[in-house]
């Protein structure tokens, strides 16, 4: 009931911010005054695929059912405090259903600040940083594409990375070569997710998650833009709690360390953009779901600036759930997993991506395709693990406008 | 371009290639300081370094060096002036600095900078606004505003 009122309000919000951008008039002024500033952002994207279902389309029709919409609001009283907040709804198949949440909301204070270095500190629900991309991830515009490079973002566990509530120190050194920026961050994910129980457990059971204390870290160099450079480093920590009334799993730990590193390129008309990533799965006293391996995942993308706001680009994209079992054969073969319909091409995905983007003042048009051998980054909530196709195309188009 | 033209000059008249290459020259150092950063008067500061121009336009420096705050004034993305500013001053594509106060802003790290519609509007909110700094294409003698330099 909370759910589709909350929906009904999304979709209600949804309306009256594309009715005002096609009417050229944005429902709020950017800036209110006295250090307050608004934003938002929203996106409706269209997908059609040639098998394996993504975003709520059913293999041979075409989906609607992927869209984005969160605004902003920024107050700094005085230079040396920031205070941020952000609501977003999202909308993908049956994985995420337009329910109205907190994305962001922190304080900040600059602690110490003399012109070229600034250290401070941040307290709330905090956007966590990983790889050049994760703290946007959900505003069109910032994305290298109409969907994120899925072997270093994976959606089904965006959720779990994304933002979470607890304390980071950040700094900014400013040098004649470049600018430094770093933060590290003390948190417990949110992990109540229907999504994360599929990827670590491998189906959606009766128990839940619970976030552990955890951290994570990035330091970034970007060399007058020309050159960016990061590496982004920490541990993930949750548990599971079974249910009480019956639960095939019983209580079990997972911990997961990872890194990635960023690197990329940049001139007036072109952009390449890679970044590699490893991230330990180790699980322990469950039932089941113990393990203990490396997923790999990277990518590289170049981008082309064609002028009069044309872009387009070609990225390859790699993810491997276990780096020692890159076919997937070895865990296809176990009797039980093999049982459960689970095939070898569902621990991997190796995704072309050929797209293009129209920028019209504040609205982004872009429209991508994808020719995927692999199904690891499917949502299984869509796709059952029996049924997911090896080999599959995908066809993506978006709008996307931004205050 | 410049070369382009300066390739046109010389294969049609070998004998003025020296002089015409000292006007080319001439022009070149010309454009290339075709935009100054301004900053409204009451700002302590008549220079700064190319790291602080930047950290200050990509929002990651909001106060001067007295503690007051920094009110960044720009042109919309489009507009030849910014992209100018951009280049010239700051040393980066338009496309960087949107990017990076994206990233920023959406993520609810730092604030976006003011954008205005045109360089007379830039002019007098630069002039009004304390702690302001911004850019335009030509700074008269009687304009309100002081110039930084970037060093």
């Amino acid at each position: 009931m909370i759910r589709s009122k909350s929906s009904i309000l999304s979709r209600s919000c949804l309306l009256i911010v594309w009715g005002s951008a096609a009417l050229g008039t944005p429902v709020f002024a950017q800036e209110l005054g006295d250090g307050l500033q608004a934003h938002g952002f929203i996106s409706q994207s269209m997908v059609h695929t040639s098998d394996n279902k993504v975003g709520g389309n059913s293999g041979d029709d075409v989906g609607w059912d992927m869209r984005e919409m969160g605004a902003n609001l920024s107050w700094r009283p005085n230079p040396d405090w920031l205070i941020s907040g952000q609501i977003l709804a999202r909308w993908a198949g049956d994985t995420d259903e337009g329910k109205l949440r907190l994305d962001y909301g922190f304080v900040d204070r600059t602690l110490f600040a003399d012109g070229d270095t600034q250290v401070g500190l941040r307290l709330g629900k905090i956007k966590n940083p990983y790889g050049f991309f994760n703290t946007t991830r959900d505003v069109a515009h910032t994305r290298p594409g109409i969907i994120m490079p899925q072997s270093v973002y994976l959606d089904q566990i965006r959720n779990f990375f994304l933002a979470a509530p607890g304390v980071s120190v950040y700094g900014n050194s400013e040098y004649h070569t470049g600018n430094l920026s770093w933060q590290i961050s003390a948190l417990r994910p949110e992990v109540n997710d229907q999504s994360l129980e599929y990827v670590f457990l491998l189906n959606d059971l009766p128990g839940h998650f619970k976030g552990k204390e955890s951290w994570l870290s990035q330091a970034m160099f970007d060399m007058g833009g020309e050159w960016r450079m990061g590496i982004s480093l920490g541990a993930m920590n949750m548990t599971y709690r079974p249910s009480p009334l019956g639960d095939i799993e019983i209580a079990g730990n997972h911990h997961l360390p990872t890194w990635v590193l960023s690197l990329e390129k940049n001139t007036e008309n072109w952009s390449l953009t890679a970044e590699y990533g490893r991230t330990r799965v180790k699980a322990k006293n469950y039932n089941f779901a113990n393990t203990d391996h490396w997923t790999e995942a990277w990518y590289a993308q170049a981008t082309r600036r064609f002028g009069n706001n044309w872009q387009g680009f070609i990225r390859y994209d790699a993810l491997y759930l276990d780096k020692d079992d890159k076919t997937g054969e070895g865990f296809a073969s176990d009797p039980i997993i093999a049982g459960l319909g689970f095939k070898a091409h569902s621990r991997y995905a190796q995704d072309w991506v050929l797209g293009v983007r129209h920028d019209i003042d504040h609205l982004a048009l872009s429209a991508e395709l994808h020719r995927v051998d692999g199904t690891a980054w499917l949502a299984q909530a869509e796709n059952l693990p029996a049924s997911q196709v090896r080999k599959w195309n995908m066809l993506l188009l978006q709008a996307a406008w931004r205050f | 371009m410049t070369g382009r033209l300066l390739n046109l000059l010389l294969s049609r008249r070998p004998a003025g290639a020296p002089l015409l290459l000292l006007f080319v020259l001439l022009l070149s150092s010309a454009t290339a300081s075709a935009v100054d950063i301004i900053a409204h008067r009451g700002v302590s500061l008549n220079a700064m370094s190319l790291a602080s121009a930047r950290a200050i336009f990509g929002m990651r420096q909001v106060k001067w060096p007295d503690g007051t705050s920094i009110k960044v004034f720009v042109l919309p993305d489009e507009s030849p002036t910014h992209g100018a500013a951009c280049k010239e001053r700051l040393n980066l594509f338009p496309y960087q600095l949107r990017q990076s106060w994206d990233r920023l802003v959406y993520s609810g790290m730092a604030q976006a900078p003011s954008e205005v519609s045109s360089e007379e509007e830039l002019m007098n909110k630069v002039a009004a606004t304390p702690g302001a700094i911004g850019y335009v294409r030509k700074v008269r003698s009687n304009d309100p505003v002081k110039i930084i330099n970037i060093e």
